[in-house]
């Protein structure tokens, strides 16, 4: 069977802009969640977000923005993007130069895109209040396309000339799992050599604030315990906005070409919980499912798995359901894989959420160390048993499941392997 | 020709600012020029407005394009311009001239004096001059009831009321194996059949305001023909100039004159071809 290795990664992300920053703070366990400029006002239900660095997206027209003088883009691109769209450009220019692809290797029929992002509702808001202010001839043409689901597919495909598959996934939180799980299996499936997986969120305000009144958000003044997974006194989670990028390639493909390679993905998993629009099953039946499923797949056992980034968002029905998940799947006797959500420190990415915690699984196995469940002061009882990771441990795991979970209860589980060498 | 129209003798402080932040990123002659306009109705200022609102939306290595080009430079060949970045264009004039495009108006619009010129006939109210049209052999293929290999319209280019068409005589056309054998020659009925299929082609495609709705290209026919005179006989190689000028259209007869050439040479002429035709239900 085709084997698929990771060969590029690109962060447009609120722990850092690139591979280096990234790897450092999630070492370190600094996260980079902020009192929000925008909530710091009367009414504001929420205090603390986690957005991107080194970024202005703020105005409602492209051309104002702000964003690091390495990325170049035609302004015919840079008019038909909302924010996510920006940072999933840089992101995904980043990534092919992080994996050494020239133009021929990302532009040909043997190379696809996949991505995931829910929209820009606050650009959609912002086109149609134009709309029934002015009239809708009087509209901007790229107002609809920059900011609905599709909108990275759209954008991508043409600046970077994609001529292989092409597809978006919108599956809430686990879009970016589905995104690059579904990349896996075009490669396996000898349908593409070489996917380019993106994931992006705009994380502004509009984005961020329907949450609030879904009672979701921690209420948190205290960026540094804002977000805080399998804490008993968690709140809610965080959102975060920005961008991953990942490169996948055939493994022979890879080292034909001499890339780095920093490591496999075994493969995966999902299943459903059938339970209810938003909340969780309150057993985690779902996210259980797809781990046995994603093991399942790739023909490795329980004991084996060395690591488990969870889904954990910091809010009380969705660590509880995973915490007995995770259970279920590993026992109850602390001999289970080291277990840490990385959410504690960049926050809920949403749409991007699970490429997010994928890349820093790769960092983390390349890089030879387990990122801890950082801000928790007091263990959930729920976990006894589970072997929940409260500092970086200075070992690589070996095998590495990463956990995402959506509305709906649509549940991704990713494998990810050390790459020998 | 006026250059000055009549317009509100100053704009509101508001609809300024808003006008302000709409060409911010246009250079600082737009603005005044739109002032101008705006202000006194002096129509002399409209041409820096289109360029200044063209220039705006270009690529930064085309603007030196627009400078020194001069007026034929093309909008989307030259300037990179597609359809979209149009439309953001023509938003952005009809917000800071106070006008109002409709979209199919546009389509005709080439180069930078056309746009330029088209929009000088909006603000004055007067009729934008007619901007020939060129169709291809695709062109016309997906719109003509006739078809290969009974099609004897490979180009053709419409004017306000006259239509010009190509038709190259290849030699394997099917009926020249007959007429005649051994010596094929192009049939003069056929030169009847190809400017009647040009006049179908001109009033499937005509905008005059005596034709009240769509018509239907199935309900096309040949009705009658007068005044028929040929003047040489083609061979294969020959290249056909057709040519059909609209003497008159009343529903549910539509009238042309006819005529062919071939180089410089007269090959036929027919007084009158006229067409019956219906709506479409």
């Amino acid at each position: 069977m085709r084997k698929v290795v990771v060969t590029g990664l690109g962060f447009i992300t609120c722990i850092g802009n690139d591979q280096a920053t990234v790897s450092e703070n999630l070492r370190e366990l600094r996260h980079g969640i902020e009192l929000y400029p925008p909530f710091q006002k009367e009414g504001m239900p929420v205090k603390v977000a986690a957005p991107v660095k080194e970024f202005n997206t703020e105005s409602k027209n492209p051309e104002d923005w702000n964003f690091p003088s390495q990325y170049k883009m035609r302004l015919e691109t840079l008019r038909g993007l909302a924010p996510q769209g920006l940072y999933a450009y840089c992101a995904l220019t980043q990534a092919v130069e992080d994996a050494g692809l020239s133009e021929e290797e990302v532009s040909n029929l043997q190379t696809g895109l996949h991505t995931a992002s829910a929209g820009s509702p606050g650009t959609m808001y912002h086109h149609l209040k134009r709309m029934f202010k002015v009239g809708v001839m009087r509209c901007s043409p790229m107002g609809m396309v920059s900011s609905i689901a599709g909108t990275l597919n759209f954008s991508l495909v043409a600046s970077f000339k994609i001529k292989g598959s092409s597809a978006g996934f919108v599956s809430a939180c686990a879009s970016s799992g589905h995104a690059m799980g579904f990349a896996y299996d075009e490669i396996v499936l000898n349908r593409q050599d070489r996917m380019l997986v993106v994931g992006a969120e705009d994380g502004d305000i509009v984005s961020i604030l329907p949450f609030a009144g879904m009672r979701a958000l921690s209420p948190s003044e205290d960026p540094d315990k804002a977000s805080r997974p399998f804490d008993k006194d968690r709140d809610g989670f965080v959102v975060t906005g920005g961008s991953v990028a990942v490169i996948l390639e055939e493994e022979g493909i890879a080292r034909k070409r001499g890339a780095r390679i920093y490591s496999e993905l075994l493969g995966w998993g999902q299943a459903s919980d059938g339970h209810h629009v938003v909340i969780p099953h309150p057993e985690g039946a779902g996210v259980e499912a797809a781990m046995h499923n994603a093991l399942k797949a790739v023909g490795v056992s329980t004991e084996a798995v060395d690591y488990v980034n969870a889904h954990a968002p910091s809010t009380w029905h969705g660590d509880l359901a995973e915490a007995i998940a995770l259970k279920n799947v590993f026992g109850v006797n602390n001999n289970g894989p080291a277990i840490s959500s990385t959410k504690a420190l960049t926050g809920h990415g949403l749409s991007f959420g699970s490429i997010l915690e994928a890349s820093l699984c790769i960092i983390a196995i390349n890089e030879g160390f387990t990122p801890g469940s950082a801000h928790i002061e007091t263990t959930d009882p729920v976990t006894k048993g589970l072997n929940i990771l409260l500092e970086t441990r200075e070992k690589a795991p070996e095998i590495v499941l990463s956990n995402s979970s959506g509305f709906g209860g649509s549940n991704v589980t990713l494998v990810f392997k050390k790459y020998p060498g | 020709m006026p250059t000055v129209v009549k317009k509100e003798p100053t704009l509101s402080p508001e609809i300024e600012a808003d006008l302000r932040e709409s060409l911010k990123r246009c250079s600082p002659g737009t603005m005044e020029a739109v002032l101008s306009y705006r202000n006194t109705g002096d129509t002399r200022a409209i041409p820096a407005v289109v360029m200044g609102i063209i220039e705006r939306f270009l690529e930064p290595e085309n603007r030196p394009k627009l400078k020194h080009a001069g007026n034929d430079v093309l909008l989307v060949e030259d300037l990179g311009l597609d359809s979209l970045l149009m439309v953001e264009i023509i938003i952005l004039v009809e917000e800071t001239l106070d006008i109002s495009i409709p979209n199919e108006e546009m389509r005709e619009l080439r180069t930078v004096n056309d746009l330029k010129e088209f929009i000088d006939c909006k603000v004055k109210g007067i009729k934008p001059p007619y901007k020939p049209r060129h169709l291809s052999v695709q062109d016309i293929a997906a719109f003509m009831p006739h078809q290969d290999p009974f099609l004897f319209v490979q180009e053709a280019t419409l004017y306000e009321d006259e239509c010009e068409g190509l038709y190259e005589i290849r030699g394997d056309e099917f009926f020249l194996e007959g007429h005649f054998k051994g010596k094929p020659i192009f049939p003069a009925s056929l030169m009847i059949e190809a400017l009647g299929q040009l006049a179908v082609l001109q009033l499937l495609k005509s905008k005059r305001p005596e034709i009240e709705n769509l018509i239907d290209p199935q309900k096309v026919y040949f009705a009658s023909c007068d005044g028929v005179r040929c003047h040489k006989v083609c061979v294969p190689g020959d290249s056909l100039t057709l040519k059909t000028k609209l003497k008159r259209i009343r529903f549910p007869l539509a009238s042309f004159e006819g005529r062919i050439m071939a180089g410089s040479e007269k090959v036929a002429f027919a007084e009158d071809i006229t067409l019956a035709f219906d709506y479409a239900k």
